[in-house]
């Protein structure tokens, strides 16, 4: 996903604005003229600069006959788009479910559903994901003594 | 003396051994592989790094990279396919040679010259650390925050195509490292009273977001694209390079030089040596017709070059804590979780440490020529890992390694985050490098800024008082008004070529 460089350019204005106006509600310090939103303001304002450079030559190219937005090739393919979502929508559920449901059925579910959507044979699928689970879970857990969640499987661990 | 022997002491270890060994192969097989670079390597062995003592720690990142490295050239011969960006620069020459049955030649002189070119890295590394240290011992915030803005301005400067989009990157990175408590008053800035966020953006999960599952999200869309091995029997890889370097000693020498000094460039690092070493080697040539049929010239140049860099590269790192390179931008982050904090005082308080890292790097280095062998011996073998099954896995791995910096769901947060953020920067030809040199550099450069800001009491001219600083100014200054001379004269302000992988060494 290529956005005309205008976009991008307004996205980061936005973004600078924003950032300066939240400096405002710093505190200031008696006696002491350069506090901690000092450093913050001179940012935004270099990319404030930068932003409109960017509006300026995203304008130009969209004026030369430029698209607004260029989507890769893949984005047409489904399966490919399915990829790059499963994979987001599996860290997002391990964000939020771990915790209650453990490292060792998200981590199951996570590589078994990964595995099955690339097109693994499910035999295959099945046993690898159960070997790297435990691997994973052994070698951090075990031997780096990572306290990852173990959730619904605590009282068996 | 002393440091020197209890340094040798603490690396000829069973446990720091074993711990070379393992992150040898971890490096081998990741730099053979078309898709994983040596910064992913790196960063993925952070959070197992975390657990051991600083010299295992270090020696793990030293052998992985300089293996990692070497092995990009593998596939670049067999697939057409560079292991690593750094490779990239030699690709079609290397399968040139290849398909012109030169295969073990082409794959010989890879595995010397990384190893020859690695070599000369660390020898320039041993010589010029502690020296610079010397005079590093004596600057003060001044000198420090032109330094920093140097660096960063380099950043730009080497690794982009496009300085504005450069710039752009390397100031978002700053902005983010302005989350969380600001090193002068202690004030909570952008917390939005999270408490997770008052200790910063965690950089560990961050590189390897950005590195990582970018990388990652990027290869998901094209899973089932795996390259077909050029069906070859490798015979004796050796034999024949002893005649190369007869021929072309002095392209190793020229590749090697070029290397240290690029990698020492902060922002540039093996990817770029090689590109420009290339070049260099076919401008000089006396036969340029030659390149791009597969000739072995250009190839001695930038194999050493890539290797010689990683070396370079440590230089600013272990000197003023200014990364020379995205693996070293890494490393940073771990010296300081060690409590080595990088600096010229860590060569007077820590001098075994250093000397650790120096006599790994000569170990690595050693080290490759036969775990080369085997990985050339077994290269079909390791190509032919699926990719379908290689990054799940990797996708786990990235989600333990970054819950483990945090120990807390947070680490995962991050990484996802900036993943996301980086994979669309990428595409839309924002370079991530500059980025990741912010958010490294950022504490450091905002701290000088504001104690030289309050000693010279806000006058610009006190930044230049110091004779050192004031050169470090007027060269920083230069630069940027090179680069804004070259935009409006519209001429491309780099040397780094365009087909160069944006992903970085």
């Amino acid at each position: 996903m290529r956005a005309n460089d205008a976009i991008n350019g307004l996205i980061l204005i936005l973004l600078s604005v924003a950032m300066i106006a939240l400096t405002t509600t710093f505190p200031a310090f008696v006696g002491q003229d350069y506090g901690p939103a000092l450093f913050p303001r001179v940012l935004g304002a270099i990319l404030i600069i930068c932003g409109g450079l960017l509006i300026w030559r995203g304008v130009a190219l969209r004026r030369a006959g430029g698209a607004l937005v260029t989507m890769a090739p893949w984005t047409r393919e489904p399966w490919r788009v399915g990829s790059f979502f499963l994979m987001l929508a599996l860290l997002l559920a391990y964000i939020v479910f771990s915790e209650t449901v453990g490292f060792i059925p998200m981590a199951f579910l996570t590589l078994g559903l990964l595995f099955l959507w690339f097109g693994v044979r499910p035999l295959t699928a099945l046993v690898t994901t159960v070997v790297a689970t435990l691997a994973i879970y052994w070698f951090f857990a075990s031997l780096l003594r990572v306290p990852l969640p173990r959730g619904l499987l605590d009282s068996v661990l | 003396m002393d440091a020197l022997l209890t340094a040798f002491g603490l690396v000829f270890h069973f446990k720091v051994i074993w711990v070379i060994a393992a992150s040898a192969a971890f490096g081998m097989f990741v730099g053979a592989m078309p898709g994983l670079t040596a910064t992913m390597a790196t960063a993925l062995l952070v959070p197992v790094t975390f657990f051991m003592d600083p010299v295992p720690a270090l020696g793990a990142i030293v052998t992985a990279t300089a293996m990692a490295i070497f092995a990009g050239d593998i596939p670049a011969a067999l697939l057409r396919i560079p292991g690593t960006p750094a490779s990239a620069a030699y690709t079609d020459e290397s399968y040139a040679m290849a398909k012109k049955g030169m295969i073990d030649l082409s794959l010989g002189t890879n595995l010397i010259f990384s190893f020859m070119g690695g070599l000369v890295g660390v020898a320039i590394l041993i010589l010029c650390a502690p020296a610079l240290a010397e005079v590093a011992i004596n600057f003060s915030s001044f000198e420090y925050f032109w330094l920093a803005l140097l660096g960063l301005t380099c950043a730009v400067f080497m690794t982009s195509e496009d300085p504005l989009k450069g710039i752009t990157s390397l100031i978002f990175g700053l902005l983010i490292n302005c989350i969380g408590i600001d090193p002068t008053a202690g004030y909570p800035r952008f917390t939005f009273g999270s408490v997770e966020l008052l200790q910063g953006v965690s950089f560990i999960p961050a590189m390897i977001g950005m590195f990582a599952l970018s990388e990652l999200l990027r290869g998901a869309v094209s899973v089932d694209q795996q390259g077909a091995v050029l069906v070859q029997k490798i015979g004796n890889i050796f034999h024949g390079v002893g005649g190369v370097f007869r021929k072309y000693w002095l392209n190793f020498l020229r590749g090697s030089a070029l290397g240290v000094a690029i990698g020492a460039l902060p922002g540039a690092g093996a990817d770029i040596a090689a590109w420009i070493s290339f070049a260099v080697s076919k401008r000089f040539s006396k036969t340029p017709e030659k390149f791009g049929t597969g000739h072995i010239e250009g190839i001695v140049d930038a194999t050493s070059a890539n290797n010689a860099a990683l070396g370079g590269a440590w230089i600013p790192a272990l000197v003023f804590g200014i990364p020379g390179d995205s693996i070293t931008a890494i490393v940073i982050g771990v010296l300081y979780m060690k409590g080595m904090n990088p600096g010229p005082t860590v060569f007077l308080q820590n001098p075994q440490f250093i000397y650790a890292v120096f006599i790994i790097f000569v170990l690595a280095n050693i080290f490759m020529v036969p775990l080369g062998w085997i990985a050339i011996k077994s290269a079909k073998q390791i190509l032919r890992v699926p990719r379908n099954l290689l990054l799940p896995i990797i996708l786990m791995f990235c989600m333990v390694g970054a819950y483990a910096m945090t120990n807390s769901i947070y680490g995962i947060i991050v990484m996802l985050t900036l993943g996301v953020v980086g994979w669309l920067m990428e595409e839309n030809g924002f370079p991530i490098a500059p980025a990741i040199l912010g958010l490294v550099l950022g504490e450091m450069l905002e701290q000088n800024f504001m104690t030289s800001m309050i000693k010279a009491d806000g006058s610009p001219l006190g930044f230049f008082e110091r004779p050192i600083a004031a050169v470090l100014g007027v060269i920083t200054l230069l630069i940027w008004a090179m680069m804004i001379w070259r935009a409006i004269t519209g001429r491309r302000a780099t040397i780094a070529p365009s087909e160069a992988d944006p992903a970085g060494a």
